[in-house]
């Protein structure tokens, strides 16, 4: 059972409820974002119990938590969360889950072992053969090379990027940047992800 | 570039159920475009990994700012504890002053007369009427010349109820206490809507502060009490504190 919520916390919960704020988180721009910050400050007492619970430092639980409400951010807006129980309890499971997976990796000293990139959630609409064909070639992808000239290609698009992959349309984008039409966003874009490629092939060949 | 915007109408499922089998076939055959469709997704992958970072970092900010705010509320809480403390000891030596001390009955007339004579509530008519012209002329800090205005109305109205109360209140403010008192004892029981006689006759006797003055003020204090008369408010305010 999730812990009982201090005052401040319920005084919280009454000011937006679930339906408000799933509301919010499937929203864009400010009220977005403010509602990304009121569902991770609202449950955060989460942390100190965790850090009681589990034996594990602060580091870890803060990042188990944080990890746990984007998971649940991603799951609201992404309509996976169907709202069978309430937020607090969908997050405590999972907050609870990546707690128990961090234990467990300590306990059989497995944290050291490298961790590819999670599959996303779009491939598994893959077909098993091709997915296996493309699960093969992510493993051979660089990852900390990529994040460096992910870095490398310019505040423009990378923040053109970082809406997009936060789920913005192109349409929303335009709102939030200085675009003028969402064809010229997806224009962007796309040349964006080509000069990303283009920046990390000519390393690696 | 074309492929790109192939791949991603793919992965946005926007691509009809034909060509969706097509480009998974495309992956099957061609080791080109499966790379570039990897690299889609790993470069997806790495921006999303980003973007998270970002937001953890935003949430550390907000959780650590929440923990000193909480760390600062302990502090606020002693200094509380020694400011509740401060605060007995002024609120205990300020009752003493307030109900304790016998109270300065010249200035609660003072506070009275500050309050409510500063200026006098002239009607918003076009047309003023000969008691408004002496309001005006008290408005204006013409007192001599309103106490007269108000004087030859009553010379040709001794009844004049309005006349005789600003007449009264002029006299007062001119601290010619015998005048206000007869002035004000001349309608003190006149039967109107409104009548403050009592409490400005009160007033008067506080202000000047004659031998008995006090006692009498204090005896209209309690009659305005006992007969629900205007300004009871002020009256069992006043009579609260000790004189």
């Amino acid at each position: 059972m999730p812990p009982t919520p201090t005052m401040s916390n319920t005084i919280l919960l009454h000011k937006a409820s679930d339906g408000e704020l799933i509301n919010n988180l499937k929203g864009t721009g400010i009220d977005k974002k403010k509602a990304e910050e009121q569902l991770f400050t609202t449950y955060s007492y989460f942390i100190k119990e965790g850090e009681r619970k589990y034996k594990l430092s602060h580091e870890d639980i803060f990042d188990a938590y944080a990890d746990a409400a984007l998971a649940v951010i991603e799951k609201i807006k992404d309509d996976s969360f169907k709202g069978l129980s309430s937020i607090k309890t969908y997050l405590y499971q999972v907050f609870h889950n990546k707690c128990v997976d961090l234990l467990r990796k300590k306990t059989t000293n497995k944290q050291s072992v490298h961790q590819t990139a999670s599959i996303t959630e779009s491939m598994f609409e893959l077909s098993d053969s091709a997915k296996s064909i493309i699960n093969k070639l992510m493993e051979k992808t660089d990852f900390d090379l990529l994040k460096q000239k992910l870095n490398e290609l310019g505040d423009n698009c990378r923040q053109l990027l970082l809406l997009w992959a936060d789920g913005y349309s192109d349409k929303e984008i335009v709102a939030e940047l200085t675009y003028k039409t969402a064809d010229v966003v997806k224009t962007t874009r796309l040349r964006c992800m080509d000069k990303l490629r283009q920046l990390y092939n000519t390393k690696l060949y | 570039m074309e492929n790109l915007d192939y791949i991603e109408s793919y992965f946005k499922n926007e691509l009809p159920a034909e060509e969706k089998t097509q480009f998974e076939q495309k992956i099957i055959n061609d080791k080109n475009f499966a790379e570039e469709v990897a690299f889609y997704c790993s470069a997806r992958q790495i921006i999303k990994d980003e973007l998270n970072k970002e937001k953890k970092e935003q949430f550390k900010k907000i959780y650590q700012q929440k923990n000193i705010s909480h760390q600062n509320t302990g502090i606020v809480k002693k200094i509380w504890t020694f400011s509740a403390a401060a605060a007995a000891i002024i609120v205990i030596v300020f009752g003493w002053y307030f109900f304790v001390k016998p109270v300065s009955t010249q200035q609660l007339a003072d506070e009275y007369i500050q309050q409510y004579f500063q200026t006098l509530g002239v009607s918003m008519s076009s047309k003023q009427d000969s008691v408004d012209v002496g309001k005006s002329l008290y408005n204006d800090g013409k007192l001599p010349e309103a106490l007269q205005q108000f004087e030859k109305i009553i010379n040709t109205n001794s009844k004049n109820f309005e006349a005789i109360k600003y007449a009264g209140i002029v006299s007062l403010k001119l601290k010619n206490y015998d005048k206000a008192l007869a002035y004000f004892s001349q309608i003190e029981n006149d039967s109107v809507f409104s009548n403050p006689a009592k409490i400005y006759k009160a007033i008067t006797l506080m202000e000047r502060n004659n031998a008995g003055d006090k006692e009498q003020a204090k005896e209209l204090l309690q009659q305005i009490i006992q007969n629900n008369l205007d300004e009871k408010e002020t009256a069992e305010k006043w009579l609260k504190k000790k004189w």
